[in-house]
């Protein structure tokens, strides 16, 4: 029979390696946000947010410089990547959660588990044979399919895991008032997962911007903001991931600064992004 | 009382909202002004050889300033193999590489477009020979034969007599040789590996010359920045970069020994030296090991790639870009040149120009020779 004390002190013993487990868990994730802020500070400047990049001479002789035109780049492409990707995702999703009889089903499964493991890089290829060989160029749109396809296997899963939580007895009570199946789902399994629906898209879209990989060949990379709007969606442009990538291995040590910087804005993006996922979840545990 | 409130804060609003609309139609003309200006704006796109891009971007930067914001030139260096293969597939206005279009690619581009492609020389590209060992900077003396051997795997010590023979008095340690070469498709690849097939007809036959090639020994490094980390990171290392590169990165490099027994230190000067030499029409000519006395031996020009049927690249979508693309290639083989020295270049020779004029002279949109028509604008032929 173990004292009280005894007990204590192994408790005591299993809370202290659970939370020196945390730390280490944490530990990478902070020595890499000091690691890049502390390199990327010196670049963020009011210049860094309303100039465009231009040629490394401008950074070498301190003319203005920025990535104004890489920001603006990665918020259209992302959300090109999220339009185009949320509806399919969901609907794969809603299949595989709400018609687990259908024949297709187990196809899809594999086939949304084999998209989720390519690698990034032949999505990218995918979308520059689809879209930017017949369009003769590279374009904000062919990196959002490229992103969209990214997006789109993590997304049908979190749909099919966040409908899986809602309890049968919810749909037995619409299709007990005569709905039909189609409308079950849409009026009320969907509306009653949506904090499960949005955390999903959330990550996704987390994922996807931090993917350089598949805009290489895609949305190319651009020096400028396009000349006019639509040169967005259909011309070349920057993305924050790619030029971070291009300004590592530069030869200059100001755009190695530029690159940290870049990678200070794509952090905060990203990490607002699964703050904005963890608060929704969050609630979802007061509301239930 | 507070329908009230909102009833006037609506009045208001739509006062405020007819007022502003009233002022945008005085302010009609102006405005077209502005939307003229903003539809008569063109972005080019072009993409290639790594080595040339700081002054093509450069040359970009100068031309936006001075159309007042009209033409936008976007170059991304994604290396001469990349520039080739996105010049093929039609998915850039113009290329860019250190290797010249080969008579099998011109061929298939005949076939498939009516027309040829033109190879403009835009700068000229050094390589240089670049080495890490511990307490000799830079300026070790090589010469064709040597860098054969040691690319063949012969020569494996640094203090070799061969080597030790070019360079009196240098104390040489017994550190063994590390070869690094690119890994990736590269015009720095193409002059490196044709000056050493032509000073050795053994290298050109078991290895020859390319944007890459079946090394007999060595380690790869992907890009300028792959190799120049292989060489920094391991002492007796031996690589080879443009001399840009390695003065900006601070790494040690060696002169060579060119075909009229000269040492040369590479330079801009010695580079443009090089190419001081009888061109053929097509400037698709390689003149490494240069009979120049005075030139740099491991130099080649970085060319600009386009079409002759301008409407048949899939990139260009209407005349007028194709027009402004002409004006643009222009304009950086004459005075876009101005910017060359400041930022490490090679000037471009005269002789070069005037094959590149000749050439521009033929470019076309359908029937339109616009390369004849804005030459003789300019008043340049």
């Amino acid at each position: 029979m173990k004292t009280l004390r005894q007990r204590n002190i192994r408790d005591y013993i299993m809370v202290s390696l659970l939370i020196l487990s945390t730390v280490l868990v944490l530990t990478p994730l902070l020595i890499i946000i000091g690691y890049v802020v502390v390199n990327g500070i010196g670049a963020i400047s009011m210049d860094f947010f309303t100039q465009e990049l231009g040629s490394p001479a401008r950074a070498m002789q301190g003319q203005p410089t920025g990535l104004i035109h890489t920001i603006i780049g990665t918020l259209v492409v992302d959300t090109i990547g999220v339009i185009i990707a949320i509806p399919i995702g969901v609907g794969a999703g809603i299949m595989l959660s709400e018609y687990p009889e259908h024949k297709l089903n187990p196809l899809l499964r594999v086939l949304n588990d084999t998209l989720n493991g390519m690698p990034a890089i032949l999505k990218g290829l995918l979308a520059f044979a689809l879209i930017v060989r017949p369009m003769g160029t590279f374009s904000g749109l062919a990196g959002g399919i490229a992103l969209a396809f990214v997006m789109i296997p993590i997304i049908a899963r979190a749909t099919e895991s966040a409908l899986m939580t809602i309890p049968w007895s919810i749909r037995e009570a619409g299709l007990a008032i005569g709905l039909p199946r189609w409308r079950v789902v849409l009026s009320t399994i969907v509306p009653a997962a949506r904090i499960g629906l949005v955390t999903g898209f959330l990550i996704a879209f987390a994922r996807a911007a931090g993917e350089a990989a598949p805009l290489m060949f895609t949305s190319f990379g651009n020096n400028y903001l396009p000349t006019h709007w639509t040169g967005m969606i259909l011309g070349p442009v920057d993305t924050l991931p790619q030029r971070l990538y291009s300004l590592a291995i530069s030869p200059y040590s100001e755009w190695h600064t530029m690159g940290w910087a870049a990678g200070i804005v794509l952090l905060v993006f990203v990490v607002a992004l699964f703050a904005g996922a963890q608060l929704l979840t969050r609630k979802k545990a007061y509301n239930t | 009382m507070k329908t009230m409130k909102l009833n006037k804060l609506s009045n208001l609003a739509i006062l405020a909202g007819i007022m502003i609309l009233a002022a945008a139609c005085g302010g009609n003309v102006e405005r077209d002004a502005r939307r003229t200006e903003r539809e008569a704006r063109v972005d080019i796109l072009g993409a290639g050889a790594t080595f040339p891009a700081p002054l093509i971007t450069a040359m970009a930067d100068e031309y936006r300033t001075k159309t007042n914001n009209r033409i936008t030139v976007n170059y991304q260096s994604i290396g001469s193999g990349g520039g080739i293969r996105q010049f093929i597939e039609q998915t850039i206005m113009f290329g860019m590489s250190e290797a010249y279009l080969s008579d099998e690619v011109l061929a298939d581009i005949e076939r498939s477009t009516g027309g040829t492609a033109f190879n403009l020389p835009i700068t000229l590209a050094d390589v240089v020979p670049t080495y890490n060992i511990p307490g000799i900077g830079k300026g070790l003396v090589f010469d064709g034969q040597l860098l054969v051997d040691i690319y063949m795997g012969r020569i494996t010590r640094w203090n070799d007599p061969k080597i030790a023979a070019l360079n009196p008095g240098t104390d040489l340690p017994a550190l063994p040789i590390t070869v690094v070469h690119r890994s990736d498709g590269s015009g720095t690849t193409f002059v490196w590996t044709s000056y050493l097939t032509r000073i050795s007809d053994e290298w050109g036959n078991r290895v020859g010359y390319g944007t890459s090639v079946n090394w007999p020994v060595g380690l790869g490094g992907n890009g300028n920045e792959g190799v120049a980390g292989a060489i920094i990171n391991s002492p007796g290392a031996i690589g080879y970069n443009s001399l840009s590169y390695a003065l900006l990165n601070n790494m040690a490099y060696g002169s060579v020994v060119n075909s009229s027994g000269n040492t040369i230190e590479p330079s801009y000067e010695a580079t443009t030296q090089a190419a001081n030499i009888e061109l053929p029409d097509d400037t698709r000519v390689l003149f490494t090991n240069t009979p120049a006395p005075d030139g740099y031996p491991i130099a080649g020009f970085a060319w600009m790639l386009v079409y002759e049927n301008l409407d048949r690249n899939n990139a260009i979508n209407n005349r007028e870009h194709a027009q402004e693309l002409v004006e643009f290639l222009v304009w950086s083989i004459t005075e876009g040149q101005e910017l060359s020295e400041t930022l490490g270049f090679a000037r471009l020779p005269g002789a070069a120009v005037e094959k590149n004029f000749d050439m521009i002279s033929r470019i076309r949109w359908k029937d339109e020779m616009i390369g004849q028509k804005t030459l003789e604008e300019r008043d340049l032929i």
